[in-house]
């Protein structure tokens, strides 16, 4: 790709360190490796905010002794401004530094652009039907016929809930119909042959119960969640459904060819499974047969729940205000996180929890120990 | 070592301490369990007599939380993987009771009633016998997580999660007998009930300790207090440490606290006055107990994840002291 040369608009620079980028993006990744690094541990935060938060409450450093962010111009290097790429630069230093720019690059006044503005997030968008259409027909060509076959038995090993709308009815090559019936109301994305897809609201991944916790909770190598991290539209499966044992899914639930991983941002953290009855729970109304329920349980041991949670959210606590304390978090004891951790965890059961579902796979699972 | 009173057990475990229990018929045997996934049996002897020496190990599959004798010659464990087990220490046997549904928190063994009583994370006390055909003799559920546990007589106190505290007596666990919450504000740490079976004292992660008393008439009640311990001044800002165990003395009913400032205190709660503070140790203090007749104070050294992993390679290694005790335990105006 053609470098934007266009000496009139002002690339995307860098408030702590005065550098200038290619793109936001790159940007965003150097403020991440460059300055709101930790120095403590190897997390990277995505704002200084961030940052002195993580750093009082995971490595319990009093306010006034937080490091000056690193790599940074003197008098750029405090807390106070919060810097998100080209998000947040005080008004004052960007006319500052386009006085500069123009003078550097021998312009008159006032002939250097506004900084560029954000590229539109096209991962974002819900992808119009017309798109849809064609990938499904692509999809198809490549499955050949296949699909059916494939997505039905897939149907039976996932055991979702039967959606009519999922099992193309008719042979491969050459369907759609004009007004394909099976097409969702457009803004929600559908995934064509992909049985028992949850809602794209609860996909994938879903608010861990009782909240999310604080960045100190989260344990070290933990990315914090969601934020800068899309998630695709519907392209996945959840992690919970996803066969035991690394075992590659059936042809039919291959996501069409071009489709699945430019859905991940490219720097973005790998989805994290999560705790994989939750979802599976939640997007289908309990509503499992006991084999998804053994699956949910077998992906479980292998990917482990990262953080501990409330069993009962109602009586979660917080610190007194306004008093000094040491930063401990008031939900949960240091050796509830610390059986988090890779070195100690050890699949268990989670607490007795309101939701009538798992009961009797928790009872199954506790006598795995015995 | 310089401190003639301190001793260092050999074979120490690989990683934090999580409880140490002394036997309650030998002053020189004890108990202690590990994040090393080890419950390990010590005698702790003097360097002319009998040396001290590990006499047996209990390898478990996950860390281990608590610990407890039932007599000399038998302990339970509990941990991480939700199991309760009965040990056996002469053979270094181990037989699965029975299991919780999340990690044993904490447990106590009662001789009155031949039961042990065991608290989890999954909200929940059980009472077993592991002798019987089916061990889990009950299951009260708690309305939090079961963070620590003590008993005096029949009074169980449990400190929860959420600042709340039950008492139990052990012979109707269906309901409890008194339900409190902490008067500290913040997470409870840990809890030891008094000697003399009058109450209890809890201290909170920030370096404070509670005295608390069962009975719940409004003249005893008004007794009750609770007062900063475990700070230190450094530049002006007071640095501020969880307690992490407390324990009282068997004769003297004074109590020993210990901090993540890697110091052990000990007090007299009835002139609330402190005793002794002992040298600062090279590691926060975990772990704390006394043995039967009160003559050595256990104590378990070495990091406890106040700052999560980080904190682990910066100062490594665990270890327990046994201290010898001398008058600083005994309350100033003791009779006897």
């Amino acid at each position: 790709m053609a470098k934007k040369k266009n000496k009139n608009v002002i690339r995307p620079w860098c408030w702590y360190c005065e550098r200038e980028f290619e793109d936001e993006k790159v940007l965003m990744q150097h403020q991440k490796a460059k300055h709101f690094k930790c120095n403590m541990c190897p997390r990277r935060l995505n704002t200084a905010g961030g940052l002195a938060v993580h750093i009082q409450q995971v490595h319990k450093l009093e306010p006034e002794n937080l490091p000056r962010i690193e790599n940074a111009l003197p008098m750029r290097d405090g807390y106070e401004i919060e810097i998100f790429g080209m998000e947040g630069i005080p008004a004052p230093d960007i006319a500052d530094y386009k006085r500069r720019k123009e003078i550097e690059l021998g312009l008159s006044a006032g002939s250097i652009s506004a900084p560029q503005p954000k590229r539109p997030k096209v991962e974002n968008k819900p992808i119009p039907e017309e798109e849809l259409r064609n990938l499904l027909e692509q999809h198809k060509k490549l499955m050949g016929g296949s699909a059916d076959a494939a997505s039905s038995s897939s149907q039976a090993v996932y055991g979702a809930a039967p959606q009519s709308y999922m099992q193309p009815p008719m042979p491969a090559p050459g369907m759609p119909p004009p007004g394909f019936p099976m097409m969702p109301p457009p803004g929600m994305p559908p995934f064509p042959g992909f049985p028992g897809a949850p809602p794209p609201g609860l996909f994938p991944f879903p608010p861990p119960p009782g909240g999310m916790p604080p960045p100190g909770m989260l344990p070290p190598g933990m990315s914090p969640p969601p934020g800068g991290m899309p998630p695709p539209p519907g392209m996945m499966p959840p992690p919970g459904m996803m066969p035991p044992g690394g075992f590659p899914p059936p042809g039919g639930m291959m996501p069409p060819p071009g489709l699945s991983p430019v859905n991940m941002p490219p720097s973005g953290p790998p989805p994290r499974p999560v705790p994989s009855f939750v979802p599976a729970v939640t997007a289908q109304g309990g509503a499992q047969p006991p084999s998804e329920s053994f699956v949910a349980s077998g992906s479980e041991q292998s990917s482990q729940p990262m953080r501990p949670t409330l069993p009962h959210p109602s009586k979660i606590q917080s610190n007194p205000e306004g008093e000094e304390g040491n930063g401990s978090d008031p939900n949960f004891s240091v050796e509830e996180k610390r059986a988090y951790h890779p070195k100690y965890f050890v699949p268990r059961p989670l607490p007795p929890s309101d939701s009538a579902g798992p009961r009797g796979t928790k009872r199954a699972r506790a006598e795995d120990f015995l | 070592m310089a401190d003639p009173n301190n001793t260092v057990l050999p074979s120490p475990p690989f990683d934090t301490i999580s409880c140490i229990k002394y036997s309650p018929t030998d002053p020189d045997k004890l108990l202690v369990s590990s994040w090393d996934t080890s419950v390990r049996f010590y005698h702790a002897g003097e360097p002319n007599s009998k040396p001290s020496e590990q006499l047996a190990k209990f390898e478990h599959r996950a860390a281990i939380l608590t610990c407890c004798f039932s007599d000399s010659s038998h302990g339970f464990s509990g941990g991480l993987d939700a199991t309760i087990r009965h040990l056996e220490i002469g053979t270094e046997k181990m037989v699965t009771v029975g299991s919780h549904t999340d990690a044993v928190s904490g447990m106590v063994y009662s001789d009155e009633s031949n039961a042990l009583v065991s608290g989890s994370w999954d909200c929940s006390l059980r009472l077993w016998d592991p002798r019987a055909s089916t061990p889990q003799q009950s299951v009260t559920t708690t309305p939090e997580r079961v963070y620590c546990l003590d008993m005096t007589n029949h009074n169980i106190v449990v400190a929860m999660a959420s600042r709340l505290f039950n008492i139990y007596d052990i012979r109707n666990m269906a309901t409890p007998a008194q339900q409190r919450e902490s008067s500290l504000k913040y997470m409870t740490r840990s809890l030891a009930c008094m000697s003399d079976g009058q109450g209890y004292a809890t201290a909170s992660v920030e370096g404070r300790i509670a005295v608390e008393y069962f009975d719940p008439s409004p003249t005893a009640q008004a007794k009750k207090y609770a007062f900063k311990c475990h700070r230190h001044t450094m530049d002006d800002v007071d640095q501020v440490y969880p307690v992490n165990a407390l324990a009282f003395h068997p004769v003297y009913n004074t109590f020993a606290s210990a901090g993540s400032d890697a110091t052990v205190s000990i007090w007299d709660h009835v002139v609330k006055k402190r005793l002794r503070q002992y040298p600062k140790f090279g590691n926060p203090v975990g772990a704390l107990a006394f043995n039967c007749d009160g003559t050595r104070l256990a104590v378990g050294v070495g990091y406890n994840w106040d700052l999560g992993e980080k904190g682990m390679h910066e100062k490594p290694g665990t270890e327990i002291c046994i201290r010898r005790l001398g008058d600083e335990v005994k309350p100033k105006n003791w009779s006897g």
